[in-house]
């Protein structure tokens, strides 16, 4: 070799060394670049909550006057404050001044403000010392002036919805009223005696179509169980909660006119400390309660009976503590928060579902005042001086915690904490379940049931072609089951679902008839077999075409079964499987289930573990099996004793390859699981795996949302789960092949 | 060239009559008529590809494996048919032993790959098995240097070692003869001589049929030779009496290294 060839060969060598490396290494960090993109877009899921201060400013008052309520608007852009005499100032939030007043017409000249309740979208309870209470609502426009250049201003305007005059001739202690749907109107009156006053306007159509007004009067005899301290009405006027100074709660429904009906008195705190504040979550299912020791928590009512009508008011999430008695609540009106102020002037924003403690406001001076903006993304809060500060909130998912995401959750309306995926519903103030348990939970049972299908068969089938069968065949057969997994798996999923799934649902009785039968055939099969094989002419075929004579043998057993399905459904089930098993076993059987996943998806591993397993097993050396039949082993003794635990560490790679392929697999599961998000280990339901969760769902998830970046989450621990099956696979096959020597 | 086996051997254990071996069409064996003494070393030498293995895993029935060759004519050991249906080919291999040309131990203990045989055969008491690992160790010459670590892998030890270790594992089940296929090819000189020694003293209680590519070591070990040639057997004779003294001047070219 002449010099100049030995150095390009050796050039050559160092190239290919370098490319090979660099194309490694690329790999590595792709799949890491990806997991990284993944991980990244789910991180603001677990980001703390934050509070930036927007403006602080002193309020543009007058020094007499008093300031009973405050509001901002959804662009933190104008604010205002309501004083005595029912007067809306506004004022912008860069300086705090001044910019123009509206003007609640108060009853009488003189009358003046006794007191203001705050509630639903900028809308105020007016309650005047005449004994009138008034519905206001602000309203926030933004107006775009076409002769100013498009110049944005933010238009405000005052609307009177409701008129309540007096009731009574003494004063009430507090009045609060409601507006719902269809014109309803609701007035609660406290006297100052313990009697609550209900009077209820309805609206109703007339033969004629005239819309005509009726009123209803009610009153509630005071509570026993102690002064009222706190109320609270929902938002349609049809709930009225009441918390008493003994620290009973106690419910009334208002939905019949007229007719209020005790639902619920419970007492709420068995030292009996009083309810100081009252309100309901968003929703309106849930009440928040604040008490004189300052904990909040919320209550809804619960079953107290498996299957029994009744409900019983429960205390089901705690919230973080107050130092000191709390003062006020206000929901949230995009999700479950609460907003709460305790007598310390410290707010606490926490949300309900979650439990989670979000933030802590006004911790260096107290506040005495405050408001969610209408989005409920920015609060403002007053101080005693009369200084404003106003936060921006930056606050995306205070719904997620590790606890919600894979712990059991009490979510509104149901009797226990529960693993619930529920990602959208019809209505406006759901909650979504975003428990990644019953996906997780899901993918392994479909997994379970493919693998329980599809390893027991790939292997045997690698075993009988690499050891038993005519090499001639196994020419045939492995390219055949390697073109299986070239079938594109939307097609398998299509069959499973649209072919198979009526099949089975229609013969169930066949299907675990042929469970049994099958195995029976075989032993039947092998008996006879063992006289058959004394004439030399038939023992031809155990020289690798015994497939021959086991072929006829299944196809008669399933044969058997088909026929006898029905019969022993007649006899046995009284006509009907799936009935049966709904009524005596309690399982209902639904069309989309594991036995048809389990087809399915074994379809779709079986080619990669059959090649894999069958690779190795026919690289076991030869001199191996020739020592072990030249001892006087017989066939199936050698592939027991020898042939397998010499290609072990490949059949295990192959059954973990396929595991993570099953884990992974989405079209199939996706058209023939039915994405039903239940836990349930039965085999005659379905079930919603990580995968096709993703598939289902990320059209729907609005970009940066919760549901999106939890979707995202749900991609990382699919990548985490195949990943970690994946290198414990690599890493038990590398200590198989060290103790099985040299393969 | 049928005509070459002169030596009339008195109580053979294998007896091989006008023998045919096919590999699908084309013809290995041409008719062998061979006798094999009991409890002596007899050394199949030839060229590569003269058959002589083919042979050799005749007698087992080894080439069964393979799926087209073909048996014609009769091999008899002590007296019965190896070929015939009533041969259980289990029974045949369990008298029959073999040791490869590669040293082949499974990937398993040292104790293990001893008593695989009992093992396949059902033996599970453990005293017997016990002793036979004693017994087969010792007569293979590996116990001394085994003997305390029976339970590790065999994979660990020496080439010499393995080869020697499948010996024992052959003997193990008590054949009535070892087929010996180029046993000691792989194997340094040294670990060649310790094999030597002790296929010395197995010819006490075996029958021992060995192929071989080394003419020093045919003639070292073996009692008795046959010479095969493109699938002929062209002489058959004491092995002192051939090395010496060839009757054929085709042994006589082969031996001498003029070809081969």
């Amino acid at each position: 070799m002449n010099e100049k060839f030995r150095l390009r060969a050796k050039r050559n060598d160092r190239i290919a060394k370098w490319v090979i490396t660099f194309g490694g290494m690329l790999v590595i960090f792709s799949v890491i670049f990806i997991l990284v993109l993944i991980a990244s877009t789910t991180l603001p899921l677990f980001k703390a909550p934050k509070a930036e201060i927007f403006a602080k400013f002193t309020l543009p008052k007058e020094p007499a006057q008093e300031i009973l309520a405050l509001g901002i608007d959804e662009y933190l852009e104008t604010g205002f404050f309501v004083d005595r005499d029912g007067v809306f100032n506004f004022f912008e939030t860069q300086q705090g001044l001044a910019t123009d007043q509206l003007l609640a017409m108060p009853p009488d000249e003189d009358s003046e403000l006794l007191s203001i309740e705050k509630f639903g979208r900028m809308q105020f309870g007016l309650f005047w010392n005449d004994g009138t209470l008034t519905l206001e609502r602000v309203d926030f426009k933004p107006f775009f002036d076409a002769e100013q250049d498009n110049h944005r201003t933010i238009l405000h305007t005052l609307k009177r919805d409701a008129l309540f005059p007096p009731t009574s001739e003494t004063a009430p202690e507090i009045s609060i009223g409601r507006i719902g749907e269809e014109g309803r109107k609701t007035r609660i009156d406290l006297m100052k005696n313990g009697q609550i006053l209900v009077q209820q306007i309805v609206v109703t159509e007339t033969l004629f179509g005239d819309e005509e007004e009726e009123t209803f009067s009610a009153v509630i005899d005071a509570p026993a169980q102690g002064m009222i301290t706190a109320l609270a009405l929902d938002s349609q006027g049809k709930a009225l909660y009441a918390g008493t100074e003994h620290g009973y709660l106690i419910h009334w429904s208002l939905s019949e006119p007229g007719e209020p009906e005790l639902r619920d008195q419970v007492k709420a705190f068995s030292d009996g400390r009083s309810i100081t504040a009252l309100n309901l979550v968003f929703g309106d299912y849930s009440v928040a309660v604040g008490d004189a020791a300052g904990n909040l928590t919320t209550w809804f009512p619960v079953r107290i009976e498996e299957n029994s009508a009744i409900k019983e008011l429960k205390q089901i999430h705690t919230l973080a503590p107050h130092a000191s008695k709390v003062l006020a609540i206000q929901p949230s009106l995009r999700d479950k928060s609460l907003l709460s102020l305790s007598q310390n002037g410290l707010l606490h924003l926490d949300h309900m579902t979650s439990q989670r403690h979000l933030l802590e406001l006004g911790n260096h001076v107290p506040l005495t005042q405050y408001s969610f903006s209408t989005r409920s993304d920015g609060i403002i809060g007053m101080t005693e001086e009369f200084r404003a500060i106003i936060w921006k909130l930056d606050n995306p998912h205070p719904e997620v915690s590790w606890g919600t995401l894979f712990g059991k959750v009490w979510y509104e309306g149901y009797d226990q904490p529960e693993f619930v995926w529920q990602s959208s519903s019809a209505n406006d103030d759901f909650e979504p379940k975003l428990s990644l348990t019953p996906l997780i939970y899901g993918t392994l049972k479909g997994t379970f049931y493919a693998m329980l299908f599809a390893v027991p068969l790939a292997l045997f089938g690698a075993i009988y072609t690499s050891q038993f069968c005519r090499p001639r065949l196994r020419g045939i057969i492995k390219p055949t089951v390697e073109i299986m997994a070239a079938i594109p798996t939307v097609i398998i999923g299509f069959l499973a679902a649209l072919w198979l799934a009526p099949i089975i649902e229609r013969s169930l009785g066949a299907v675990f008839m042929s469970i049994v039968f099958i195995p029976v055939g075989l032993i039947i099969a092998i008996i006879i077999w063992q006289v058959l094989r004394r004439n030399e002419k038939y023992r031809g075929l155990e020289r690798g075409y015994e497939f021959l004579a086991i072929a006829p043998v299944i196809v008669l057993s399933i044969a058997i079964a088909t026929t006898l399905g029905p019969l022993a459904e007649d006899l046995l089930f009284n006509g009907d499987l799936k009935q049966w098993l709904f009524l005596e076993a309690g399982t209902r059987y639904d069309p989309r289930n594991c036995i048809v996943i389990a087809f399915g998806m074994g379809f779709a591993v079986i080619p990669i573990i059959f090649t894999i397993a069958e690779d190795s097993l026919s690289n076991v050396p030869p001199a191996l099996k020739a020592a072990s039949l030249a001892c006087g082993a017989s066939r199936w003794q050698t592939v027991w004793r020898v042939i397998l635990p010499s290609a072990s560490p490949g059949i295990f790679a192959g059954s973990m390859i396929g595991f993570g392929r099953a884990v992974g697999e989405t079209m199939i599961v996706l058209m023939a699981t039915g994405n039903t998000a239940i836990m349930d280990l039965s085999i005659f339901n379905g079930m919603r795996p990580l995968s096709s969760n993703i598939a289902v769902e990320i059209p729907e998830a609005p970009h940066g949302g919760t549901l999106y970046r939890t979707l995202f989450l749900s991609a990382v621990i699919l990548f985490i789960m195949t990943f970690v099956v994946n290198t414990v696979a690599e890493v038990i096959r590398q200590r198989l092949r060290k103790k099985y020597g040299r393969f | 060239m049928s005509n070459a086996t002169t030596l009339q051997i008195d109580d053979p254990i294998i007896e091989v009559e006008n023998l045919d071996f096919y590999y699908g069409s084309s013809k290995a064996l041409h008719s062998i008529n061979l006798s094999f003494p009991r409890r002596k070393v007899t050394a199949l030498i030839g060229p590569s590809g003269c058959g002589k293995s083919t042979l050799l895993r005749c007698f087992n029935r080894m080439n069964d494996l393979i799926d087209i060759s073909e048996v014609q004519g009769n091999i008899l050991l002590n007296g019965a048919e190896v070929n015939s249906s009533s041969m259980d080919v289990i029974e045949l291999r369990r008298r029959v032993g073999m040791v490869f040309q590669k040293s082949n131990p499974f990937p398993k203990s040292i104790y293990e790959n001893v008593i695989y045989g009992l093992r396949i055969a059902g033996v599970k008491n453990k005293a017997v098995l016990d002793e036979t690992v004693e017994r087969s160790l010792k007569g293979a010459a590996l116990w001394d240097e085994v003997k305390d670590r029976l339970h590790t892998s065999a994979l660990g030890l020496s080439g010499g070692q393995m080869q020697r270790l499948c010996i024992a594992r052959a003997i193990a089940v008590n054949p009535e003869v070892i087929l010996m296929d180029e046993p000691c090819s792989a194997l340094d000189p040294k670990s060649t001589a310790r094999v030597e020694e002790l296929i010395g003293e197995l010819s006490n209680d075996y029958t021992i049929i060995i192929v071989t590519h080394n003419m020093q070591q045919a003639a070292r070990v073996s009692d008795y030779t046959a010479f095969l040639y493109e699938g002929h057997l062209v002489e058959f004779g004491l092995t002192d009496k051939m090395f010496m003294k060839p009757k054929k001047k085709q042994t006589e070219d082969y031996i001498t290294g003029r070809f081969g």
